[in-house]
């Protein structure tokens, strides 16, 4: 179990020509400035991304429309150098209230200079989403499903 | 689809599967490396041959689909917040989020 563990961690970390604050703020005050378009949860395109800034706060997307879908919730807050937030959504990118079943997102931004940023980024906790898992199985075992999902998984991990 | 369930009765060489499939052995090494990419089939030499087997815990795929989620992620952000400043958000919903 604990080689899965390792395993179900992607780590990824990017140097930004910016201060710490603004890189803290941007990545958690205008996500919806960089969170790719395609991945949401709601029926109709995000418009924006809210983080709320304190610990049990929560992280939502809102559509035109004013519908809110949440995606997670604040578990370590502080500014401008840390970050953690529940995740809730499986690979089906459907939200699991259950927090046993959610995986966390740490970020860290550290100073290298004034204007020099860090940005160390840890989504542990992924084989909780299992259970998403056996259900794109589920896919992949039915007749005539295979092509088209395989086509997808392709595109995704390439 | 044909191979996944093969693959579901335990580790078959591509030779294997091949034979036992209307398909020819270039057309399924082709469908074994993209069960690969997506992390549901894994690969493992057993003398000169190689055994596939399904990745049964499936990690390697939820994995790889976070993996890209974020590098897609990061790539944008990084280039988000480099660019000089945006103006205020969605105005009083960004405030009231922010007091909340």
């Amino acid at each position: 179990m604990a080689q899965i563990a390792e395993e179900a961690v992607v780590r990824k970390s990017v140097r930004v020509q910016v201060p710490v604050e603004r890189a803290f703020s941007v990545f958690v005050e205008q996500m919806e400035s960089w969170w790719p378009a395609d991945h949401h949860i709601g029926a109709q395109p995000f418009q924006a991304i809210f983080v709320e800034p304190r610990v049990g706060g929560r992280w939502y997307e809102r559509d035109a429309q004013g519908n809110e879908c949440n995606w997670g919730t604040v578990l370590a807050w502080g500014p401008p150098h840390r970050v953690t937030l529940s995740w809730h959504l499986g690979p089906d990118w459907k939200f699991n209230p259950d927090l046993a079943k959610a995986s966390e997102i740490e970020v860290r931004f550290t100073a290298e200079g004034p204007s020099t940023t860090l940005v160390e980024l840890q989504h542990s906790g992924i084989e909780r989403h299992g259970e998403g898992y056996e259900q794109l199985r589920a896919l992949l075992d039915s007749p005539g499903a295979w092509e088209t999902t395989l086509a997808e998984f392709a595109k995704v991990a390439r | 689809m044909a191979i996944f369930q093969k693959l579901a009765g335990g580790p078959m060489a591509v030779q294997e599967l091949a034979g036992t499939l209307p398909v020819s052995r270039p057309a399924v090494s082709q469908h074994l490396r993209v069960l690969k990419d997506a992390g549901l089939v894994t690969g493992t030499k057993a003398g000169t041959r190689r055994l596939y087997q399904l990745n049964p815990e499936g990690i390697a795929l939820l994995r790889a689909h976070f993996d890209q989620v974020w590098d897609k992620a990061m790539r944008a952000f990084e280039k988000s917040v480099e660019q000089p400043k945006t103006g205020e958000k969605h105005g009083t919903d960004r405030r009231r989020s922010r007091r909340s």
